[in-house]
């Protein structure tokens, strides 16, 4: 469980570009999870209210969009989900392939007033 | 009626992490200091090694010990009885380290004349791995008795580090631990990595270890 902490640099670097940008209040912080990335959204969720406490973004409400795990197999091109098929390719059954995306843990947007 | 505006941010969390990582590296590189992250799970002679490692190369060159725990200072205890200059760091229940934390311990230090410093990270075989530190170069730890399998269930940790110790290699007779085996899996995931097959009770193993860390500290500082 180490989503407590990173979530602190999270809220650090959310205030930084609150005041950057001259905003006040925010009402809404929404992250874009990887299915594959070592950030798991529901411990996320559970560490937010103490994340938040005593910072600019307290009271803020959490959206997390997830992206999902994609790879594409070497030997045969098929494009898949890797969590779906258990790493492994559903057509041609290799272990052989490239990750297209899902490790990211991106800060999109806030919703401010 | 309240109006809303949406500001895009769109920061990788884990980007911020790695330019500071970067930034760490080019300090050190300035500075002339060779950062080592050592990394390992619990209990697989990660501090015992780091005295050996102290005891083999203080005479000819600066060390510095940076010593990572969830809490408690024993193992910068162990450390600072040697005489080297050492820093305990308190993640307070973090599991792994940044670069952030990293430059604390780095400054709280100081490397003014340090030729070469070991970071012993949390002993952990999942999170550090994903973790840039800033290190010039990441090594681990993996012994005996946790068996010969570790490569095929942590496989993200055995793809990023340079170099890997197989440590309490004097138990091997009393292990079911197939070297040739762990060896083989290991280079399918990092065909690059350097093996050396260690003791840190025996001292087996300790001169070649030296031997690669003198030679990176000597093209670090060129």
């Amino acid at each position: 469980m180490h989503e407590l902490g990173i979530m602190f640099n999270v809220v650090r670097s959310v205030e930084n570009f609150a005041k950057e940008n001259g905003i006040t209040v925010i009402d809404t912080l929404v992250l874009q999870i990887g299915e594959l990335s070592p950030v798991i959204p529901r411990f996320v969720e559970a560490c937010y209210p103490a994340a938040i406490d005593g910072t600019m973004l307290e009271n803020t409400k959490l959206e997390i969009e997830v992206l999902p795990g994609n790879a594409i197999c070497t030997s045969c091109d098929k494009v898949f989900n890797l969590i779906q098929c258990k790493n492994e390719c559903p057509v041609c059954g290799s272990r052989e392939w490239e990750v297209l995306g899902g490790r990211e843990f991106l800060i999109k947007e806030i919703v401010a007033y | 009626m309240k109006t809303f505006k949406v500001l895009e941010i769109k920061e990788s969390v884990f980007e911020d992490n790695n330019q500071r990582a970067d930034l760490l590296r080019q300090e050190l590189k300035e500075k002339k200091t060779f950062l080592l992250n050592l990394m390992s799970s619990p209990g697989s002679g990660k501090t015992t090694t780091v005295l050996r490692t102290i005891e083999a190369l203080k005479d000819e060159m600066n060390i510095g010990i940076l010593e990572a725990d969830i809490d408690s200072d024993v193992d910068a205890q162990a450390v600072a009885q040697t005489g080297t200059k050492v820093i305990q760091l308190h993640t307070g229940g973090m599991c792994h380290l940044d670069a952030e934390m990293t430059r604390q311990g780095i400054e709280g230090l100081g490397i003014e004349d340090v030729d070469f410093v070991i970071l012993e990270n949390v002993g952990n075989l999942v999170c550090p791995a994903e973790f840039d530190t800033g290190a010039c170069k990441n090594a681990m730890i993996l012994s005996v008795p946790e068996g010969d399998d570790k490569p095929l269930k942590y496989p993200l940790m055995f793809s990023v580090v340079d170099v890997l110790l197989i440590n309490k290699i004097d138990t091997i007779e009393y292990f079911d631990f197939d070297l040739e085996a762990v060896k083989e899996r290991v280079m399918k995931l990092n065909p690059n990595i350097k093996i050396i097959p260690i003791s840190a009770k025996t001292g087996e193993g300790l001169e070649e270890w030296a031997n690669w860390i003198r030679n990176e500290v000597r093209k670090w500082g060129e």
